[in-house]
C-alpha cells in the first residue's frame, strides 16, 4: 500500500505541474473554414511585411492593451451585429465600412473614396478604393460591397437593425455593380441616409458568398477566424479572455498607412475592481467605461488620465400608458416635475452626466439645450397638476386616488445588478411619495425583464428604468410612432398624431438645417407627452495610461482613431 | 469490486439523464430567449421571428427536448448561440482551464489542510492548536469572493504601487499579453504567477475545512492501541506520528475529495469572474444570462457527470487504501 500511495502522490504532483505549466488555451481552430484561410493569411502577412518595411519613426511598435468587462459579443460578423464594441471593431479595427465621420459627424471617405447622389436623390453611387486587400490577399471590390448589401437587407439573415434599410430598395434589386470598383444603390431620399454605410463593415464575398444567409450568424468567420481588410489583422481569439490583432503593414498610405502599434490586445475582465487594479498596475493601458465612483482613483494616479465626454446613451423611466394610472400625459408630466433629476445626476453619476429633457443626445447636431422646454423640479406645480387631472387623496392614506377609486400607485422595474438604475428607482420612490404618488421599485432579471416589456401581448410593467444607445441616424419611430405599437420597443404605447406626423417628416428630411427646426418642434411635443421621464445622458468615461499617446475618443466611439495611437518609446 | 463498479455506473445513468432533463426544462421555460440579447430599436418582430428560426427555437419545447436528447445520445451537443461554434469545442476550450484551477486549489488545500490538522492534533489543547483553530475558523467563514478581492488589493495593487515589493501577482487572466514571446521557463513562471491569487482564494476555505477533519481523524488514530504500542517500543515521536498514525488518519480524508468537487465547481464561478479566468463556471453563468441553451445544457451535463464520477472515485479509492472495506 505504501508504494501505491507514493506512486499516486507522485503522479498527482506531475499531473498538476504539467497542467499548471502547460499551454492550456485553445489550440488553433480545427474548423475546416479556418484551416483553409489561416495559411493564406499567414502568407499575406509575410509578403506584406517584406514589401512594407516599418518606417523608422520612434512612434512605431509595441503592444497596446484595452480592458473591458464584456466580450466583443458578435465578433467581426457585421451581418448580425448591433453590439457596440462589435460594430466598433468592424468599422475601425478589422473590417472597413464605406464611410467614416469626422468629429463634426460629417461623412468622409473610407473604403469608398467618393460617392455621388443622383439628382433625384433616388440612387447613390459609391467608388470603391482600389488599394484595399483582404488579409488573405484578395482585393476588395464592388462585388464585396454588393454581397454585403444583399446579405444585410435579406430578411433571412435577420440583420438586427432592420430600420437601417427602411427607405432603401432591399436585396439584389436595390444594388447594381457598374464596374469592379463602382456600385450603385437604390433608395428613397431620407434623413441621414449615409449612416448605415458608416456602421456596416463590408464582408468578403469570396469567403462567405456560398454560405446560406440563415447560417451566417453561426459561421466561424465571426469569432474564430475573421478575415478583414482593415488596419488590423486578426491573430487570435480566446473566448472570454482576449482578442489579439496585429498591424496590417499593407494598409494604404493614403489612409495613414499601417497603425503605429504592432499589436492590439482586447482583454475581457468582467469584474470592475479587478479591471481597475489592472489599469493601476499597468497591465492594461485603457480601461473602457469605468464606473463614476472609480473616476477619482484614476485621477489620483499621475501616469493615468481620465477621459470624460458626452456619449450616445440616455437613461430614462418608460411609462406604460396602457395603465389607467399612467394614461394621462398630465400625470406623467407631474411625475417628472416631482423628480429632482439634477440631484440624481449628482448622486448616482457624481456629476459625470447631464439631465436629459428628450431623446436628442448632446453630441448630436440637432441638440440645442436652450430651445427645448424643460420640466423643472417643482413639487408644488406637480401637486397642482395632479389635482387638476383629478387625482386627489380621497381617503387620507397619503396616496392619491382618481374619482373611480384607482390609486396612483405603480411599480418601477429595473434589472438585477445595475446599481445606477436601482438608485434611480429608489430615489424616485422617495421623491414621488412627497406628492402623494406611490412608486414601488421592483428588481427583475435582465432577460426576464426584456421579455416582460418587449412582448407585445404582455407589456407586464408600469414603469421601467432602461437606457438606449442612439445611432447617429436618430429616429424614435420604433419607440413612439403609433404604427409600430405592436413592435417590441413600443414600451410606452404612445399614440399621439402630432408625434406621428413629426416622426414621419423627420425621417424623410434630408437637409440638417431644416431638420433642426423640426427636431425642436418634435421635442416640444415629446416633453408635453412624456412617454418617458428622461433622466440623464451619462458621460462616457475612459481610463487611459499616459504612455498611450494620440488617443481620441468621442461619441463616435473609443476606437475611432486606434490606428493613430502610439506608445511612448521609453515605456516599451 | 468490478460488479460494484458496474452497478454504480449503471445507476449513474438515470441520475445524470434526470439532472439533464430538469436543467433542460428549467432553462428553456425561463422567460426570455437568446434573441432578446439583440436589443436595439429598429429590430422588428419579423426579425425576432427570423432569428428564432435561424437559432432553431421556433419549435415547441417538448419537440426540442426530444431532438436535443436524441442528438446528445449520439454525442452531438449542438451549436452555441453566443460563441457561434459547436458546444463541444466551447467546452474543450474552457473545461481544461477550470480543471487546472480546481486541481491546483485541491492540491494546495489538501497539502496544507493535512499538515495543519496534524500539527493541531499532536498537541491537542496547546496554544498552537487554539491559535490555528481561530485562524482556520476565520478563513472558513470568509466568503471566497471577498477574500479574492482582498488578495488582489494586497498582493497586486498595494504590493506594486504602494509598498513597492519586489514580487507582486497579476490580478487577472491565465497568462500575460506577451506570453507567446516568452521563453519556456518564463512561460511556466508566467502561468504559475497567474495561478497564485485565484488558487489561494479557492484553497483557503477548503484548507480550513480539511484541517478540521484531519485534526479529528488524527486525534482518533493517536489514541489507538497500535500507536501506544509504537510509543512503547521506544520509537521517536516523529516516527510514531508520521509513519504509524498519519497514514491511518488519512483514510477518511480521501472521502472528502468526492465531497469537495461540487463545492469547487460552484466556487469557481465567482473566482473565475473576479480573476477573469476563462473557465467553465463563468461560461455557464454567462450562458444562463444570455439564454445560450446548448452551452447551459452541455455544461451542466458535464458537471453532473463529473460530480457523480468524483463520488464514485472517492468510494473506490477508499476501498483501495483501506483493506477492511469491501464493496459487494
Amino acid at each position: 500500500m505504501k508504494r501505491h500511495m507514493k506512486k499516486s502522490l507522485a503522479l498527482g504532483i506531475v499531473a498538476v505541474t504539467a497542467a499548471c505549466g502547460g499551454d492550456g488555451g485553445p489550440s488553433a481552430s480545427n474548423d475546416p473554414f479556418c484551416q483553409q484561410v489561416q495559411p493564406r493569411v499567414a502568407a499575406f502577412m509575410e509578403r506584406a511585411r517584406a514589401e512594407n518595411p516599418t518606417p523608422s519613426d520612434p512612434r512605431y511598435g509595441g503592444t497596446v492593451v484595452v480592458g473591458s468587462i464584456g466580450e466583443i459579443a458578435d465578433g467581426m460578423n457585421s451581418a448580425v451585429s448591433t453590439d457596440y464594441s462589435s460594430t466598433q471593431h468592424q468599422q475601425f479595427v478589422n473590417l472597413m465600412s464605406l464611410i467614416n465621420y469626422d468629429d463634426q459627424v460629417n461623412a468622409r471617405p473610407y473604403l469608398a473614396e467618393s460617392w455621388e447622389l443622383s439628382p433625384d436623390g433616388r440612387s447613390i453611387t459609391f467608388h470603391i478604393r482600389q488599394d484595399i486587400y483582404w488579409h488573405d490577399g484578395e482585393r476588395t471590390d464592388a462585388h464585396d460591397v454588393a454581397f454585403t448589401y444583399e446579405v444585410v437587407t435579406d430578411p433571412l439573415t435577420a440583420f438586427p437593425n432592420a430600420a437601417f434599410w427602411d427607405h432603401y430598395v432591399k436585396g439584389p434589386e436595390g444594388v447594381e455593380i457598374i464596374d469592379d470598383f463602382t456600385i450603385r444603390i437604390q433608395l428613397e431620399p431620407h434623413a441621414e441616409f449615409l449612416d448605415p454605410f458608416r456602421t456596416v463593415g463590408i464582408l468578403p464575398e469570396h469567403l462567405l458568398g456560398d454560405v446560406h444567409h440563415q447560417e451566417l450568424a453561426q459561421h466561424p468567420f465571426g469569432e474564430q477566424c475573421p478575415v478583414g481588410n482593415g488596419p488590423f489583422v486578426f491573430v487570435e481569439h480566446r473566448a472570454q479572455d482576449r482578442w489579439v490583432f496585429e498591424a496590417n503593414p499593407a494598409f494604404p498610405a493614403a489612409l495613414g498607412g499601417r497603425p503605429f502599434v504592432d499589436r492590439y490586445v482586447y482583454r475581457i475582465i468582467p469584474e470592475q475592481t479587478t479591471l481597475l487594479t489592472e489599469l493601476l498596475t499597468e497591465n492594461v493601458d485603457v480601461y473602457l467605461a469605468p464606473r463614476p465612483d472609480q473616476a477619482q482613483d484614476i485621477l489620483d494616479e499621475p501616469n493615468l488620465q481620465l477621459l470624460a465626454y458626452t456619449f450616445r446613451n440616455y437613461i430614462f423611466v418608460g411609462w406604460n400608458s396602457r395603465r389607467p394610472q399612467l394614461a394621462d400625459p398630465r400625470v406623467r408630466r407631474a411625475i417628472t416635475m416631482a423628480t429632482n433629476r439634477e440631484e440624481i445626476v449628482q448622486a448616482t453619476l457624481l456629476g459625470y452626466g447631464r439631465v436629459a429633457q428628450s431623446s436628442v443626445p448632446p453630441f448630436h447636431w440637432a441638440y440645442e439645450q436652450e430651445s427645448v422646454p424643460v420640466l423643472e423640479y417643482d413639487p408644488d406645480a406637480a401637486r397642482a397638476l395632479l389635482d387638476e387631472a383629478g387625482w386627489r387623496d380621497r381617503d387620507g392614506d397619503g396616496v392619491r386616488e382618481s374619482a373611480d377609486g384607482t390609486r396612483l400607485s405603480f411599480s418601477i422595474k429595473y434589472n438585477t445588478g445595475n446599481q445606477q438604475r436601482q438608485d434611480v428607482a429608489e430615489i424616485m420612490q422617495s421623491q414621488l411619495a412627497q406628492v402623494g404618488v406611490e412608486a414601488r421599485p421592483q428588481v427583475v432579471e435582465w432577460a426576464t425583464l426584456l421579455q416582460q416589456i418587449n412582448t407585445p401581448e404582455l407589456r407586464d410593467f408600469d414603469g421601467v428604468v432602461m437606457g438606449w444607445v442612439t445611432e447617429f441616424k436618430l429616429t424614435d419611430m420604433d419607440l413612439f410612432h403609433s404604427a409600430r405599437i405592436d413592435q417590441p420597443y413600443a414600451w410606452s404605447g404612445t399614440q399621439n398624431p402630432e408625434l406621428d406626423r413629426l416622426l414621419e417628416v423627420l425621417s424623410l428630411t434630408v437637409d440638417r438645417e431644416e431638420a433642426k427646426t423640426l427636431w425642436q418642434e418634435y421635442q416640444a411635443v415629446l416633453v408635453e407627452e412624456q412617454p418617458y421621464t428622461f433622466f440623464y445622458f451619462p458621460d462616457r468615461l475612459d481610463g487611459v495610461n499616459r504612455r498611450v499617446q494620440g488617443v481620441v475618443m468621442d461619441a463616435r466611439g473609443e476606437w475611432v482613431n486606434i490606428k493613430d495611437w502610439h506608445l511612448d518609446p521609453a515605456s516599451r | 469490486m468490478t460488479k460494484y463498479l458496474v452497478r454504480r455506473l449503471l445507476g449513474a445513468i438515470p441520475l445524470i439523464l434526470g439532472i439533464a432533463t430538469i436543467v433542460f426544462f428549467a432553462v428553456n421555460l425561463a422567460p426570455g430567449d437568446p434573441t432578446l440579447y439583440y436589443i436595439s430599436p429598429g429590430m422588428t418582430q419579423e426579425v425576432v421571428e427570423q432569428m428564432r428560426v435561424n437559432f432553431g427555437l421556433d419549435e415547441p419545447v417538448h419537440i426540442r427536448y426530444v431532438k436535443w436528447l436524441g442528438a446528445m445520445l449520439t454525442g452531438d451537443f449542438g451549436y452555441s448561440f453566443s460563441h457561434s461554434r459547436p458546444v463541444l469545442d466551447v467546452l474543450a476550450d474552457f473545461l481544461p482551464n477550470t480543471l487546472i484551477l480546481s486541481a491546483c486549489a485541491l492540491t494546495v488545500a489538501f497539502l496544507f489542510g493535512i499538515v495543519l490538522g496534524t500539527l493541531q492534533a499532536i498537541r491537542q489543547y496547546s496554544f498552537r492548536d487554539s491559535a490555528l483553530s481561530v485562524v482556520l475558523l476565520f478563513f472558513y467563514s470568509m466568503p471566497s469572493f471577498w477574500l479574492a478581492l482582498m488578495l488582489i488589493l494586497t498582493f497586486s495593487l498595494f504590493a506594486r504601487n504602494v509598498w513597492e515589493w519586489p514580487i507582486w501577482f497579476p490580478a487577472s487572466g491565465m497568462m500575460s499579453t506577451d506570453y507567446e514571446f516568452l521563453s519556456f521557463g518564463a512561460k511556466v513562471r508566467d502561468r504559475l504567477a497567474h495561478l497564485v491569487l485565484p488558487t489561494t482564494s479557492l484553497a483557503c476555505v477548503l484548507t480550513a475545512g480539511i484541517a478540521r477533519y484531519m485534526r479529528g481523524s488524527m486525534l482518533e488514530v493517536i489514541r489507538q492501541d497500535y500507536v501506544r504500542t509504537a510509543r512503547a517500543k521506544g520509537l521517536s515521536e516523529r516516527v510514531v506520528v508520521f509513519k504509524h498514525a498519519l497514514r491511518n488518519a488519512l483514510l477518511p480524508i480521501i472521502t472528502l475529495l468526492g465531497l469537495f468537487i461540487p463545492v469547487l465547481f460552484s466556487g469557481t464561478i465567482f473566482i473565475e469572474t473576479i480573476f477573469a479566468w476563462p473557465g467553465m463556471g463563468r461560461t455557464i453563468y454567462e450562458a444562463i444570462l444570455t439564454r445560450d441553451y446548448p452551452v447551459v445544457m452541455a455544461g451542466s451535463f458535464f458537471f453532473a457527470t463529473m460530480v457523480v464520477v468524483a463520488n464514485l472515485l472517492a468510494d473506490v479509492l477508499y476501498a483501495w487504501v483501506d483493506p477492511r472495506i469491501r464493496y459487494e
